[in-house]
């Protein structure tokens, strides 16, 4: 379960900063006030156009960045006060997430095991049924600068899952990668359904959306513009598909702000 | 935790080839193969200069008391040639073009000057940057000007020694230790001060701006580690790197003198031995650790700061001269250790190691200089911390 209420998120600017973004204010709000709520054995999809908030928002979820103000639930830990304690129950995945070139995928998923405190018998456990399901044994013991982009990524998934997370963090898990690649990213997703995790994903990608979500938020220029569920969303659309209504609601955004 | 990032963070270092260059090839091999190159060409300099045939231009006449004096010297003291030319002009150009390369006018009248016992004018040319010619000229002068007194002293019947009336001996009551250690001890701290700071260099940028440009640094702050413990098991390798080539240098070093055979002087070789004991290197560590953590500490806030492992090289490049520059003042003999110097940065780190090679080292200014560099690295961590610890300097 992921509870988000009344979250704000301010960067304070640089004068250097301030002179790339030709602005005379000294903050930038990236996320304003949002809230919503991501049940269980559900996907929750965050949408938006680029620079819309979403990694802001999935960087506070995962601890990484802390809110100016609002509160944060993550399975019934307060992860703002406890930030610790939150992260040993998420799961983070990026679509740029790097690995250590240097080391092999089985000393990859030993440190990040040993960072979460696995005991030896877990560990040995859920890597080997890792490993399995994501055809992993033949290239356990090499370098991963020297394997592939798919390989890479199930390297990464390996990483994501290995401490059994009950809540998984996607930021746009399939952005740069090609189909084959990303179809592990989406078996991933639905798997952690399955299994009652909570999943939260954030894209840009309306076919992605449409195929994986139960209930999705858009949010645009840090503030939510939807709240509630995939068949709640196709059932106010004024545009003929989903991407169209997509652009429609940003747009009519925008041109409420600019008036 | 800190233990687990530290073990990590040192087999990732441990497998990048250009870190492992900087860091363990280079300064191994740097003293074996300069001292071996400066050795082999002033060894090679020195025989042909002693071998060369030096031609001595002459003016003056040919039976004159100096130039017989100068064709008896034995060929032991350097082969020479005596080329004579009418005037001075003509024997200077010849020394600038180096078809000679030691000139002497004699006066008209010297044999005038020698017959009335008083001093024989002779001037000598030499060009300066013909290396050992001056000296050349100075043994052959003052041998024949030896043999002149002699036999003004008996021609005069004079007794030697009762010209001299004072017998003075100078003793230097400094032993071999102390001068090695005032004169040249400040190359040891040098070498581990640049060396350590290159060694830190390429883990600190490695670590943070490479953590950064690769995007590894977000997935690691997911998990339930502390950023002090992931800033302090990342500079834990930092500081064992700098900590490395430092030894590595020395190692080189070290390795020239007792495998290579560059020091053949026993006594100076055993100074050296009688300087490396246990307690000589575990104080040497002792005050090295809190300089290389304060390099750590400097350069681990510009690597978190900078966007790419370019940005973060063209700004620790430079401040490389800033930090190795105070070391060189341990070049000079003169400056010791006292309370002003113990309380400059580095300064009091090299200027200690002297005198704790020499051992003459004060126990409190030892202290002194110990808890300035230790003030100094808090600092340095401090502020490394501030940095890392800012998430908008951590994260792309």
């Amino acid at each position: 379960m992921i509870e988000v209420s009344d979250l704000k998120k301010e960067f304070i600017l640089s004068r250097q900063q301030r002179k790339e973004l030709n602005t005379k204010d000294n903050k930038a709000v990236a996320v304003d006030g949002i809230s919503f709520k991501c049940e269980p054995g559900r996907v929750f999809s965050l949408l938006g156009p680029n620079g819309a908030g979403k990694t802001t928002t999935l960087r506070m979820l995962s601890t990484i960045f802390k809110p100016t103000s609002g509160s944060i639930n993550i399975a019934g830990i307060d992860a703002i006060a406890n930030p610790q304690e939150a992260r040993r129950k998420i799961g983070f995945l990026t679509g740029s997430t790097g690995l250590y070139a240097r080391l092999t995928p089985d000393e990859v998923i030993k440190y990040f095991a040993d960072l979460y405190g696995i005991s030896k018998s877990d560990f040995e456990e859920r890597k080997d049924r890792l490993y399995t399901l994501l055809d992993m044994h033949d290239f356990k013991g090499k370098r991963i600068g020297k394997l592939s982009t798919g390989m890479k990524q199930k390297v990464s998934i390996c990483r994501t899952m290995i401490h059994d997370p009950e809540v998984v963090v996607f930021d746009e898990p399939t952005s740069g990668l090609d189909v084959i690649t990303a179809e592990n990213i989406i078996k991933l997703i639905r798997d952690c359904k399955d299994e009652g995790k909570t999943v939260i994903f954030s894209s840009h990608i309306m076919s992605e959306v449409d195929l994986l979500c139960d209930d999705m938020a858009i949010i645009h220029k840090g503030k939510m513009l939807f709240d509630g569920t995939m068949d709640e969303f196709k059932g106010q659309m004024q545009a003929e598909n989903l991407t169209a209504e997509f652009i429609r609601i940003v747009n009519a955004s925008s041109q409420l702000k600019e008036a | 935790m800190i233990f687990t990032i530290f073990k990590k963070e040192l087999k990732d270092t441990l497998r990048d080839k250009r870190t492992l260059i900087m860091m363990l090839v280079i300064p191994i091999l740097i003293f074996p193969i300069i001292l071996n190159i400066f050795v082999g060409i002033s060894s090679s300099f020195s025989e042909e200069a002693a071998q060369k045939t030096v031609k001595i231009g002459v003016v003056g006449k040919k039976d004159n008391y100096v130039v017989n004096q100068l064709e008896a010297l034995p060929n032991e003291m350097g082969k020479k040639e005596l080329v004579f030319y009418k005037d001075t002009l003509d024997m200077i150009e010849a020394i600038e073009l180096d078809s000679i390369q030691i000139g002497m006018y004699f006066v008209s009248d010297f044999p005038k000057y020698m017959e009335a016992k008083s001093p024989a004018p002779i001037a000598v040319y030499f060009n300066a940057t013909d290396m050992g010619m001056k000296g050349r000229a100075e043994l052959y002068m003052s041998t024949i000007e030896g043999i002149a007194t002699q036999e003004r002293y008996i021609a005069m019947d004079l007794v030697e020694s009762e010209l001299r009336p004072l017998e003075t001996s100078y003793n230097n009551i400094a032993s071999n230790k102390e001068m090695i250690g005032k004169l040249a001890g400040g190359i040891l701290p040098y070498i581990f001060i640049a060396f350590g700071f290159i060694g830190c260099m390429y883990p600190a940028i490695d670590l943070f701006t490479g953590e950064k440009e690769r995007g590894t640094i977000e997935t690691l702050l997911t998990t339930p580690v502390l950023r002090w413990q992931i800033l302090f098991g990342k500079m834990g390798v930092v500081v064992l790197s700098g900590l490395l080539a430092a030894s590595c240098a020395l190692l080189g070093l070290f390795l020239s003198i007792e495998v290579l055979d560059i020091v053949d002087n026993q006594e100076l070789l055993d100074v050296i031995h009688s300087i490396l004991n246990f307690k000589f290197i575990l104080l040497l560590y002792a005050l090295l650790l809190p300089l290389t953590v304060f390099f750590a500490g400097v350069m681990i806030p510009i690597a978190v700061y900078a966007k790419s492992f370019k940005e973060a090289q063209s700004i620790i490049t430079p401040l490389n001269i800033v930090m190795v520059l105070p070391a060189m003042v341990g070049f000079f003999p003169g400056v010791e250790l006292n309370a002003t110097t113990a309380s400059i940065p580095v300064v009091n780190v090299v200027l200690a190691t002297k005198e704790l090679i020499a051992g003459t080292l004060d126990i409190g200014l030892l202290l002194l200089s110990f808890s300035v560099m230790i003030g100094l690295a808090v600092i340095a961590v401090v502020i490394s911390y501030k940095r890392f610890d800012k998430e908008t300097n951590v994260i792309m």
